[in-house]
């Protein structure tokens, strides 16, 4: 009987034996990461869904070839990347990526926890109208980064490019948004 | 961290992100569907088989491809009540299968495995089943067998690949999908709802009753097997051009993209 989580190396293991239980763990714990990743590159919830679920197929196909030490969340991000943008490069499109605040930290919902305070409403505001002026293109970058607190290695797989790439992008778009920021507050 | 970055990072944890669906359950459903218990690093040859026709982005993901409404929904507007009667426009029906035309349909629904049961070879599905399977000789043996025992009588899917005269069907990716069960044992078994620019056709096909969907798709679903009206979330999907077909004791069903007089000339060489 076991009642403590096993780690992510024994549950590789496991997996690689066949324990189709210790795959369906992994998943759970990289689901969320993974989807949110995948909503990140399609811009549609739909495409997002479909694309990670292909992705932890395949990932499950190649887990023979996966080393079993090596860490398991950015080698499962660079495959569901790659589905998510084949499926994105297919379809000859991209959603425009919709970021909204969560209701309950709209002003007059509630105040869930003390974070909420390191952002007023306005700043918050703010930021994402700066944010939303971005082109596609540094807008996922930021997003991968800071919203979805990717390493830059996996920022990199999740787009596509050169770690150099997104250090440049995420420059450029820190720098712009920088700029909006002071002319709203100028 | 600088103050933009940082200001950027609370801002990712307070975004309204789409809620994550179960996808640990939905993957885990389909590796179990493929027989995956096996460990992956030592595939059986039916394992390594099973990716080529149904790889997991391609052909598995076609047939998993099926577009689902919530089981409230489809409870609600498939369950056979007086009230929702009223929508329905015209009503089709063989022993084993309903069609039925209907003014509403469904709200987009969401994307689900489609289940086909589980693998097997032909001799193997002959053995399980209260029937023999009838193939086709027009097409020969079929690519993949799929048996599911959950239905009286028990239930196979023959699945062929596409080939000349059997173009790829965008709602399972395969040429041909070909069901067969007991239709005297499951009398309500399969249902389909079309919209009004569905063409439903009733035809003969050597005498025996059949019935012809080609168009817009339509909806199919399985009645969940002990209860003649409930509709199981899993089952529900969008079909493509369909034959049912009423053969003594079966209910046979093609599914695919070709036209009727392919459809009737696959299903008059089945033996």
């Amino acid at each position: 009987m076991e009642d403590r989580p096993l780690d992510e190396s024994e549950l590789v293991a496991r997996a690689k034996r066949g324990q189709l239980d210790a795959y369906e763990e992994i998943v759970r714990r990289h689901q969320t990461i993974a989807f949110r990743t995948a909503w990140v590159i399609t811009g549609s919830a739909a495409e997002a869904e479909e694309a990670a679920q292909d992705a932890f197929m395949k990932a499950h196909a190649a887990l023979p070839r996966f080393r079993k030490d090596a860490p398991v969340r950015p080698w499962l991000l660079t495959i569901v990347a790659n589905e998510a943008r084949n499926r994105a490069r297919a379809a000859g499109r991209r959603e425009r990526l919709a970021l909204r605040v969560a209701e309950e930290r709209r002003p007059g919902g509630a105040v869930p926890s003390p974070e909420a305070a390191l952002l007023d409403s306005e700043q918050r505001e703010g930021l994402l109208v700066a944010v939303s002026r971005l082109s596609e293109t540094d807008r996922r970058a930021i997003a991968c980064r800071y919203f979805l607190e990717l390493t830059e290695a996996e920022t990199a797989a999740a787009l596509g490019c050169a770690r150099g790439t997104v250090k440049s992008r995420l420059s450029r778009a820190l720098g712009r948004l920088r700029e909006q920021m002071e002319v709203a507050g100028a | 961290m600088p103050e933009l970055e940082r200001m950027l990072t609370q801002l990712g944890r307070e975004l309204d992100y789409p809620k994550t669906p179960d996808l640990a359950g939905t993957v885990a459903a389909r590796l179990r569907e493929l027989g995956s218990q096996a460990a992956p690093a030592a595939p059986t040859a039916r394992a390594r088989r099973l990716p080529r026709l149904l790889p997991p982005a391609g052909l598995r993901r076609s047939l998993a491809l099926a577009l689902i409404a919530l089981l409230v929904l489809a409870g609600t507007v498939f369950a056979a009540v007086p009230g929702v009667r009223d929508a329905v426009l015209e009503f089709f029906g063989l022993r084993g299968a309903t069609v039925e035309r209907r003014e509403m349909l469904p709200e987009v629904p969401r994307v689900r495995p489609l289940r086909l049961g589980e693998r097997v070879s032909l001799a193997e599905a002959s053995k399980s089943l209260s029937f023999t399977p009838l193939v086709p000789a027009t097409l020969g043996p079929p690519d993949a067998v799929y048996v599911r025992r959950g239905v009286p009588g028990g239930e196979v899917s023959l699945a062929y690949k596409p080939r000349p005269g059997l173009p790829e069907a965008r709602s399972t990716k395969l040429g041909l999908l070909l069901g067969e069960f007991r239709g005297d044992l499951a009398p309500e078994y399969i249902g389909k709802v079309a919209p009004q620019t569905t063409k439903i056709e009733r035809l003969r096909v050597d005498g025996a009753r059949a019935i012809w969907i080609e168009g817009a798709p339509h909806f199919f679903f399985y009645r969940a097997p002990g209860s003649a009206y409930g509709v199981t979330e899993r089952s529900l999907r969008l079909a493509a051009n369909v034959l049912l077909l009423e053969g003594g004791r079966m209910l046979v069903r093609l599914e695919g993209a070709f036209d009727r007089e392919r459809a009737v000339v696959i299903a008059r060489s089945l033996r």
